[in-house]
């Protein structure tokens, strides 16, 4: 039984470190405001969410258990309310997002002859 | 394991102020302080000083970019250049903390237990805590207990600060708001 | 396994902190330092797994919130460059 909680757990945090380097990846490496607030959100819930799952397998039934339920809770419930707030302020700052054809050079924000 | 994460931690904390240093737009250097407040209290969390951590957090993440904000709003905010050459200053600023770090060479290695400061008050700390104030923490049975003197004194003190703010940026919206009214009532 | 995840939220937090120093708009910023708060709060839960003292989680309690009216500030003074901004006083 123990093992079976100590593999249940193992899987649960490997699962949440897996999306926690995901989400900061995309944080690092996509090109635009808005896009990079995906990646934030990808890591408050899958990574905190998986992580604390296993953490809370790990600690069993104590009072350990309920304060990381309140974590989770938490950090489950503001953080992606933060990263929409963050990118409804990016757009009434009218900071344009990167679509598509403007890599291609043929949207609207660059110097195309399909405009 | 901790080793590890105290050295990438305080990398970390050199960048961000390598960072801050160069940055020319202060609300960008509120945003990056209010990042240095995090990692520092996770290097105080890994060297074992919790309630340290706490106030850390809460002074230098929270409290204080909400304090440079509304000082901000009273300012402009971009900093301006620099009037005068840096390399001067850059030279003395070097100097002084090569002589702080030479100075600290000589001290014994850190967490010796018979260093000369280990061997006047702190045998009695730890032998006597619980059985003289009931609290299991010593740290917390000095600053309240011991020297609860020195914690009454930092409490007036920041509470007193904390009334000088709140009078300066309250005080200036209402006398903005007083000329606004006079200046309508005058047309 | 423990190790295992600190060293993924390490190399996370090197990431978001370079996106802070790098980001070229305010919100870059924002956005990373957001990440920085809530990936410390997870590096602290895993540490106090990792030294069997998991008492450290009402520091990342203190820290979610904290977290939370920060970056909720800024965005109001960004939006409406004054912290106390009543929307009744404007008409």
């Amino acid at each position: 039984m123990a093992l079976a909680i100590d593999v249940a757990s193992g899987l649960l945090i490997a699962a949440g470190s897996f999306f926690i380097l995901v989400g900061a990846l995309a944080l690092f490496r996509l090109p635009d405001v808005y896009t990079r607030a995906h990646g934030t959100s990808i890591i408050d819930t899958a990574g905190a969410g998986f992580l604390i799952l296993g953490l809370m397998l790990q600690a069993g039934f104590t009072l350990v258990t309920l304060k990381l339920l309140f974590l989770l809770a938490i950090s489950f419930f503001t953080l992606p309310v933060i990263g929409h707030a963050l990118a409804r302020a990016a757009l009434h700052e009218k900071i344009a997002p990167k679509l598509a054809e403007d890599r291609r050079g043929r949207g609207r924000n660059s110097a195309g002859d399909g405009a | 394991m901790e080793s590890l994460i105290n050295m990438v931690l305080l990398t970390l904390l050199a960048a961000t102020t390598i960072a801050i240093v160069g940055q020319r737009s202060l609300l960008g250097v509120v945003i990056l302080a209010s990042v240095y407040s995090f990692l520092m209290a996770s290097v105080m969390i890994v060297l074992d000083a919790v309630d340290v951590a706490m106030t850390e957090a809460s002074v230098g993440a929270a409290i204080s970019t909400v304090l440079l904000l509304g000082a901000l709003h009273l300012t402009k905010t971009r900093e301006e250049a620099p009037r005068h050459g840096r390399l001067l200053p850059l030279l003395l600023c070097a100097a002084v903390g090569a002589m702080l770090v030479w100075g600290t060479l000589v001290l014994p290695p850190f967490g010796t237990p018979d260093a000369v400061i280990h061997q006047h008050v702190v045998p009695r700390y730890i032998n006597e805590t619980v059985r003289e104030t009931g609290s299991p923490n010593i740290v917390t049975a000095v600053l309240a207990d011991y020297r609860g003197f020195d914690t009454l004194g930092e409490t007036t003190v920041i509470f007193i600060a904390g009334i000088g703010v709140m009078l300066l940026l309250g005080g200036l919206r209402r006398r903005d708001r007083a000329q606004d009214s006079a200046a309508e009532d005058q047309r | 396994m423990f190790a295992g995840a600190a060293a993924a939220i390490l190399v996370a937090l090197a990431l978001a902190v370079l996106r802070a120093i790098k980001g070229p708009t305010v919100f870059d910023r924002a956005l990373a330092g957001n990440t920085v708060g809530s990936l410390a709060i997870l590096l602290l839960a895993v540490f106090g797994f990792l030294t069997g003292r998991p008492e450290f989680l009402d520091i990342g309690i203190t820290y979610g919130l904290l977290n939370l009216i920060g970056t909720l500030a800024v965005l109001k003074f960004f939006r409406h460059g004054d912290l106390a901004y009543d929307p009744e006083e404007e008409r």
